[in-house]
C-alpha cells in the first residue's frame, strides 16, 4: 500500500462534507483550513544549515512537519566504455597508457584496429562534450515509520530523482573533466512522521538545497587530475547566479542572498488534485483523502531570457519576465480517496431512519433484507455499491480522471509556476 | 603420456573473434501502430486468473532483437489474515519482478527501487479499475514477472545510455497484461484498462521530433519524452498516467498530442483484451 | 498570494504564567481539570509557576500528599516526594501534583468527547478519545433505534457495524474508568451519537499552552446570521470535546450536543431515537453555512497557534473578530484563510495587544 493511504481513518459523514465543500462551483472550493484554491501552506526555509555538506536546507511548515536536505558531492572516476577508448586513444595515447589499472583500454586497443575507423568520427566529437550519466546522482528519502523499502518511499524517491534526470541537464553540471566526475548524494530525511502526503515539502527542500548547493573551484585543466580550490568562498554554485556580488552573504542564512537569483532553477515537483471540477494546489490529508484524482507535475526553469528586477521575497515582481519552463515529467497518483469507507444512504440504512421506529428486532432485520436485494445483505457494505449516488453520501471514487482534467491540471501548474518566482525569499 | 586430468589450452596461438559490426537498426513500424501482441488467458492452472503477453518481434532476423514477454498471475481473491484490520473494499498488492536473466543487467532476486515502482504504478492504474467495494474484507494478489524487458541486446557500442525509457514500455504492458488476467480471475472491473505508450523522439539533429506511438527504444535516434498512460475506453477515463522527458513547458500542445497518442495505443491494445476474452469466454461455453 | 515562506525565528519567550491565583484558567493547557477540583482548592495555591523536572525533589515534608506527576521512593525516607514529570508544581491543600506542559488527554468521568471509531468487536467498539489508551463503547451503551429503550440481541451484535463502523465519529460522556485509565463511553442520551453535516479538527499535541480547557459548556451553537453575507439563520454547531477533538457542524434544531437546552428531555427518547441517530448522511448545507464553518475552524486554528485557550468565549470572541477582519478586506479575495500573519493579528486583537 502506497503512503499516501497509510493512517487514513475518516468518516463518510466528514468526507461527503469535504467533497461537498471542495467541488464548490460558484464562490470556488471552500477548504477547510480556509485556502483559496492555489495557496500553499505557509513555510519557514533556511538554506546552508549544514556546514558539512556542500549544500543543504531545512523546511518546516506550521503543523510542525519538517524536512532537511543534505547535499554531498564526492570525486568520483568516470569509468570509461572501452569503445569511447577507441576513439580517446588515438589522441591521447601517452594519457591513457598511464591507467595501468584500467584494464578495459587493453582490450580496447586491441580490438581498435578493427572496429575503430567509422565510430571514429563521431568518437571524436563527442570527446570533448560534456556527457552526465544518471549514475551520478544517488537521491535517498527516509521517512520515519516508513521502511527503506516500502514501495510508499521507492515512489517518492523515483518521483524525486526523476525529475532531476529527466531533462539530463542536471547530470552534465556534474561533469569534471573526461576522467573525473561528481558524484551527488542528496539525502532527503523527513523529521517527524508526515501528516500529510509529504512530496510538495520533499521537493521544495531538495529544491533549496540544489539552489545553496556549491562545488569547489577546479584549478586543474583538462583532463588532469583534479585539483581544486581551497577557499570555500571561491566555490561555485551548481545552479550559478547571475548576481555574482551577493554569494557571500549566503552563508549567513540571511534573505538578502535571495537577490542574486539563479539564472535556471533546480526541478521541483508540485502535487496538485481534482474535486469535481476544481484544481486545488497542496492539498492537506483531508483534501487528499477526497480527491477524484492527483498529480504530481515537475517543472523545471532554464535560463531566462531577460533578468528579473529585484525580486522581492513573498511576493511577485512587478516585472513577469519570460520563463523558460520545462515539463519534467507528470504522474498520476494513487489517490486515497478510493479506500474510503462509503456512506449508508438513509434509504437503507437499518438503524437510521424513521421507518425502524417502534420495531422489534425481528422486524428490524426483514426490513433490512426487503431494503436491499437478495445477496446483497449478506455483505452490509456491499450494497452500497448498488444504490444511486445520493447528495450527502460519500462513495469512494471509481474508474479514473477524464483526459481534459488531467490536461487541465498539468496546464494550470505551468500556468502558475509561470507566474510566481517561487521561494525566491528563502535566504 | 598426454595428461587427461586437466584442460589444456589450445596448443598455438589463437585470435580472438572478431564481429562485422552489425547494421544499425532499421525502423520496421510506422510511427502510428503499435506491435502486435500476443494475449492469452488462463494459462497458470493454479491461479485464479492468469495471463501471458507478448510483443511482436519487429525484426527477427537480427541476433541481439527481443522484445517484450510478461506473464502475469492473479491470487484471490482471498480472506484477509485473522490479523488484518477490516477494509470495506478489496486489498490489492501488486508485485512486478523482472526475471534475472530479462535485461541486459542480471536483476537479483530481490526487488529493486525500479520494480517496486512499477508496481505502484501498476497499483494506481488497476485500482481506478477493480469494483474494490464489492469484495470486502478480502484481498489480492497481482504477480507480474518480466520474462523479457524489451531491451535491444545489440552490440554494446550501438546502445545508448540507459535512460529508463523501455519501462514504460514494461509498464503498459503489465497494465495490459494484469487487465486480462484480472477479467479472468473473475473481479468485477468497471472496464478492461489498457496501457499505451507514445514518444516525442528525434531521429537526429536536423530533423523535427516526431510523436511515434508504441516506441522501439533501439530504433531511434534519440527519445526526448515519452509517456504511458492507463486508459478505461468505455468510460473514457485515465487511471495512470506517467510522462517524463524534457519538454518546453509553454508547449502544451505538444503534450496533448503525446497523450492523445498514447489513448490511441491504450485503444489499441484493448481491442486485443477484449477479443482474447471474447474467445475464452466462447470456449469456457463450448466445452460446458 | 500562492505561496508564504517566513523568516525563520527564534521561538517565541515563554509566557509568563499569572502568579494570581484565581485566575487559573487563563491560557493554560488545563488537563488537570480545575473545575472538577472545586472553589476551595484555589485558596491553596501559592507557587503556580514553580518549574520542576523529573527526579527533582519536590518536598520532605510528611505532612504533604502525592498527586499526579510524583512519586515516592519506598523505603526510609518515604516522605521525600519527587516529581515524576517535568512541568509547573501545582498545590491542592495538602495535595503536590506536578501538572505536565504537554500531556496526552487522561479521561474522567463525565468529560464530554468526541472520538473516532478505530475497531469494531462482537459487542464493543474501540474509539480513539486522544488518550494513551483507546476507549471502549459498549453495544450496551447505545441507545438502539426501534424506539423503545430495549435489551440488545443477538440480532444488534451482528449488525454491529451498521451503528458505527470504522472511521466513523461519535460524540460520548466518559461514564466509567478503569484502573488502567482506560475509559468506557456511552451515548444513552439524546446529546450523543454520530457525526455529520461538518468538519473534524484536533487540537492535541500542539502544546505550547493552548488546547481546549475543561469548561462548563463544552458544546455551544454559533449564530452566523451576523454575518451580512448570510442569507437566513443558519447556525453551526462548535463541539469542543474534552479531547481535543473538535466538530463543527451546520446546527440542526433538536439534534445534536448543544442543543441540552432545547432538545427533548430523556423521557421523550423513544419517540426520536432512531430518526437520525446512526445516519451518515448529510444534509444539503448551504454554502454560506459551509464558509462560516470553515471560518470557525480558522479561528480555533488561530488560537491554538497562538497558544491561546480554546472555550466557548474565546472562540465566539475570536470568531466575531474574524467576521470583522473579513469585513475589512472586502476586497481581497482570500478573506477565510486565518494562518501565519493574519492568524497573529486575531490573536492579538483577542488577548488586546
Amino acid at each position: 500500500m502506497s503512503s499516501t493511504s497509510q493512517h487514513l481513518l475518516l468518516s463518510p459523514a466528514e468526507l461527503a462534507y469535504l467533497h461537498g465543500s471542495l467541488s464548490l462551483i460558484t464562490p470556488g472550493p471552500i477548504r477547510p483550513d480556509g485556502r483559496s484554491p492555489t495557496q500553499f501552506r505557509p513555510l519557514t526555509a533556511e538554506t546552508g544549515i549544514l556546514p558539512g555538506t556542500n549544500g543543504s536546507a531545512r523546511i518546516c511548515f506550521a503543523d510542525g512537519t519538517e524536512a532537511v536536505v543534505g547535499v554531498k558531492a564526492e570525486v568520483e572516476k568516470t569509468p570509461l566504455s572501452p569503445y569511447e577508448f577507441v576513439a580517446s586513444t588515438e589522441g591521447r595515447k601517452d594519457h591513457t597508457q598511464k591507467k595501468s589499472g584500467s584494464r578495459k583500454s587493453k582490450k580496447a586497443t586491441g580490438d581498435e584496429e578493427d572496429i575503430s575507423m567509422d565510430v571514429d568520427e563521431e568518437a571524436a566529437g563527442a570527446n570533448d562534450k560534456i556527457r552526465g550519466s544518471p549514475d551520478w546522482v544517488e537521491l535517498s528519502v527516509e521517512i520515519p515509520g516508513l521502511r527503506d523499502d516500502d514501495s510508499g518511499t521507492v515512489f517518492l524517491t523515483s518521483m524525486l530523482t526523476e525529475a532531476l534526470l529527466a531533462d539530463g541537464e542536471f547530470v552534465k553540471k556534474l561533469w569534471i573533466n573526461r576522467r573525473f566526475h561528481w558524484k551527488l548524494y542528496l539525502d532527503i530525511i523527513l523529521i517527524s512522521p508526515p501528516l500529510s502526503y509529504p512530496l510538495p515539502l520533499l521537493s521544495l527542500t531538495t529544491h533549496l538545497a540544489l539552489l545553496a548547493t556549491r562545488l569547489p573551484r577546479l584549478k586543474s585543466e583538462a583532463d588532469e587530475d583534479p585539483m581544486f580550490d581551497d577557499d570555500w568562498a571561491a566555490a561555485t554554485f551548481l545552479y550559478p547566479r547571475q548576481d555574482t556580488s551577493a554569494k557571500a552573504s549566503n552563508k549567513s542564512s540571511k534573505p538578502s542572498s535571495a537577490a542574486a537569483a539563479p539564472a535556471s532553477r533546480p526541478p521541483i515537483t508540485l502535487l496538485v488534485m481534482a474535486v469535481g471540477d476544481n484544481i486545488i494546489f497542496d492539498p492537506s490529508k483531508e483534501e487528499l483523502a477526497v480527491a477524484d484524482s492527483a498529480v504530481a507535475v515537475s517543472v523545471a526553469e532554464g535560463p531566462a531570457s531577460e533578468s528579473e528586477s529585484e525580486p522581492e521575497p513573498e511576493s511577485i515582481p512587478a516585472t513577469t519576465t519570460k520563463r523558460n519552463l520545462q515539463l519534467l515529467s507528470v504522474r498520476t497518483i494513487d489517490p486515497p480517496s478510493r479506500l474510503t469507507p462509503p456512506g449508508v444512504p438513509n434509504s437503507v440504512n437499518a438503524a437510521a431512519w424513521g421507518t425502524m421506529t417502534a420495531a422489534t428486532p425481528t422486524t428490524t432485520t426483514a426490513a433490512t433484507a426487503s431494503a436491499t436485494e437478495g445477496g446483497a445483505a449478506k455483505h452490509p457494505d456491499a450494497r452500497v455499491t448498488e444504490t444511486e449516488d445520493v447528495v450527502g453520501v460519500w462513495k469512494a471514487p471509481r474508474g479514473g480522471a477524464k483526459f481534459g482534467m488531467l490536461g487541465a491540471m498539468v496546464a494550470k501548474v505551468l500556468e502558475r509556476e509561470a507566474a510566481s518566482p517561487r521561494s525566491q525569499g528563502a535566504g | 603420456m598426454a595428461d587427461r586430468r586437466r584442460i589444456n589450452g589450445p596448443v598455438g596461438a589463437t585470435t580472438p573473434p572478431i564481429f562485422d559490426k552489425p547494421a544499425g537498426p532499421v525502423a520496421t513500424k510506422t510511427s502510428d501502430a503499435i506491435r502486435k501482441i500476443f494475449l492469452k488467458t488462463g494459462i497458470t492452472p493454479s491461479a485464479s486468473g492468469s495471463a501471458y503477453l507478448e510483443l511482436e518481434n519487429p525484426n527477427p532476423q537480427r541476433p541481439g532483437n527481443t522484445s517484450l514477454k510478461l506473464s502475469c498471475t492473479v491470487h484471490g481473491p482471498r480472506s484477509l489474515p485473522r490479523s488484518a484490520p477490516f477494509s470495506p473494499h478489496i486489498i490489492l498488492t501488486t508485485h512486478v519482478k523482472y526475471a534475472p536473466f530479462a535485461t541486459r543487467q542480471r536483476r537479483g532476486y530481490l526487488r529493486d527501487s525500479s520494480e517496486r515502482d512499477l508496481g505502484v504504478h501498476l497499483e494506481t492504474a488497476l485500482r481506478g479499475a477493480i469494483i474494490a467495494d464489492r469484495w470486502p474484507k478480502s484481498g489480492v494478489d497481482i504477480i507480474v514477472t518480466v520474462v523479457e524487458g524489451d531491451q535491444d541486446r545489440d552490440s554494446p557500442e550501438s546502445q545508448k545510455d540507459d535512460e529508463g525509457w523501455d519501462m514504460m514500455n514494461v509498464l503498459s504492458g503489465c497494465i495490459t497484461v494484469a487487465s486480462a488476467a484480472i477479467a479472468d480471475a473473475g473481479i468485477d472491473c468497471v472496464d478492461t484498462v489498457a496501457g499505451g505508450v507514445a514518444a516525442l523522439v528525434c531521429e537526429d539533429d536536423k530533423t523535427a521530433p516526431t510523436i511515434v506511438m508504441d516506441p522501439i527504444v533501439a530504433e531511434h535516434g534519440s527519445i526526448l519524452a515519452a509517456c504511458c498512460v492507463a486508459y478505461l475506453p468505455t468510460r473514457d477515463e485515465i487511471t495512470n498516467m506517467w510522462f517524463k522527458g524534457r519538454l518546453p513547458g509553454a508547449d502544451m500542445m505538444v503534450y496533448d498530442k503525446l497523450m492523445e497518442k498514447s489513448l490511441v495505443a491504450c485503444r489499441c491494445a484493448n481491442r486485443v483484451i477484449v477479443q482474447e476474452l471474447n474467445e475464452t469466454v466462447k470456449k469456457g461455453q463450448g466445452i460446458s | 498570494m500562492p505561496i508564504t515562506i517566513l523568516q525563520p525565528s527564534l521561538a517565541p519567550p515563554p509566557k509568563l504564567r499569572n502568579v494570581d491565583s484565581d485566575s487559573d484558567s487563563e491560557g493554560g493547557a488545563d488537563l488537570e481539570g480545575d473545575v472538577a477540583m472545586g472553589r476551595p482548592a484555589k485558596r491553596a495555591r501559592t507557587q503556580d509557576s514553580s518549574i520542576m523536572t523529573p527526579g527533582e525533589i519536590i518536598t520532605d515534608d510528611p505532612q504533604w500528599m502525592r498527586g499526579h506527576g510524583t512519586y515516592i521512593i519506598p523505603g526510609a525516607s518515604s516522605n521525600t516526594i519527587l516529581s515524576s514529570v517535568a512541568g509547573t508544581l501545582a498545590k491542592t491543600n495538602k495535595l503536590l501534583s506536578v501538572r505536565p506542559l504537554r500531556a496526552r488527554y487522561t479521561p474522567e468521568i463525565g468529560d464530554l468527547v468526541v472520538g473516532r471509531i478505530v475497531e469494531v468487536q462482537a459487542k464493543r467498539w474501540r474509539v480513539d478519545v486522544g488518550g494513551t489508551l483507546l476507549a471502549q463503547l459498549p453495544l450496551s451503551a447505545i441507545n438502539l433505534p426501534g424506539g423503545i429503550q430495549r435489551r440488545r440481541t443477538e440480532t444488534d451484535e451482528l449488525q454491529i457495524r451498521t451503528f458505527f463502523s470504522e472511521g466513523e465519529l461519535l460524540v460520548a460522556e466518559v461514564q466509567q474508568l478503569y484502573n488502567d485509565g482506560a475509559a468506557v463511553l456511552h451515548t444513552r442520551s439524546l446529546k450523543y451519537g454520530k457525526l455529520r453535516n461538518g468538519v473534524f479538527m484536533s487540537v492535541t499535541g500542539t502544546g505550547g499552552g493552548g488546547g481546549v480547557v475543561r469548561a462548563r459548556r463544552q458544546a455551544f451553537t454559533l449564530d452566523i446570521s451576523g454575518t451580512d453575507e448570510v442569507s437566513g439563520s443558519e447556525k453551526i454547531d462548535v463541539l469542543l470535546g474534552v479531547n481535543g477533538y473538535i466538530w463543527i457542524s451546520k446546527h440542526i434544531e433538536g439534534e445534536g450536543a448543544a442543543a441540552e437546552t432545547s432538545g427533548p428531555g430523556i423521557t421523550r427518547i423513544e419517540e426520536s431515537v432512531g430518526l437520525n441517530v446512526y445516519s451518515s448522511q448529510n444534509d444539503i448545507i448551504p454554502v454560506d453555512t459551509m464558509r462560516e464553518i470553515a471560518r470557525v475552524r480558522g479561528v480555533i486554528t488561530a488560537l491554538v497557534e497562538n497558544g491561546l485557550r480554546v472555550d466557548e468565549e474565546m472562540v465566539i470572541k475570536g470568531y466575531a473578530e474574524a467576521v470583522e477582519m473579513a469585513k475589512e478586506e472586502r476586497d481581497s479575495a482570500d478573506t477565510l484563510w486565518l494562518g501565519g500573519e493574519r492568524g497573529k493579528r486575531l490573536a492579538n486583537a483577542l488577548v488586546g495587544r
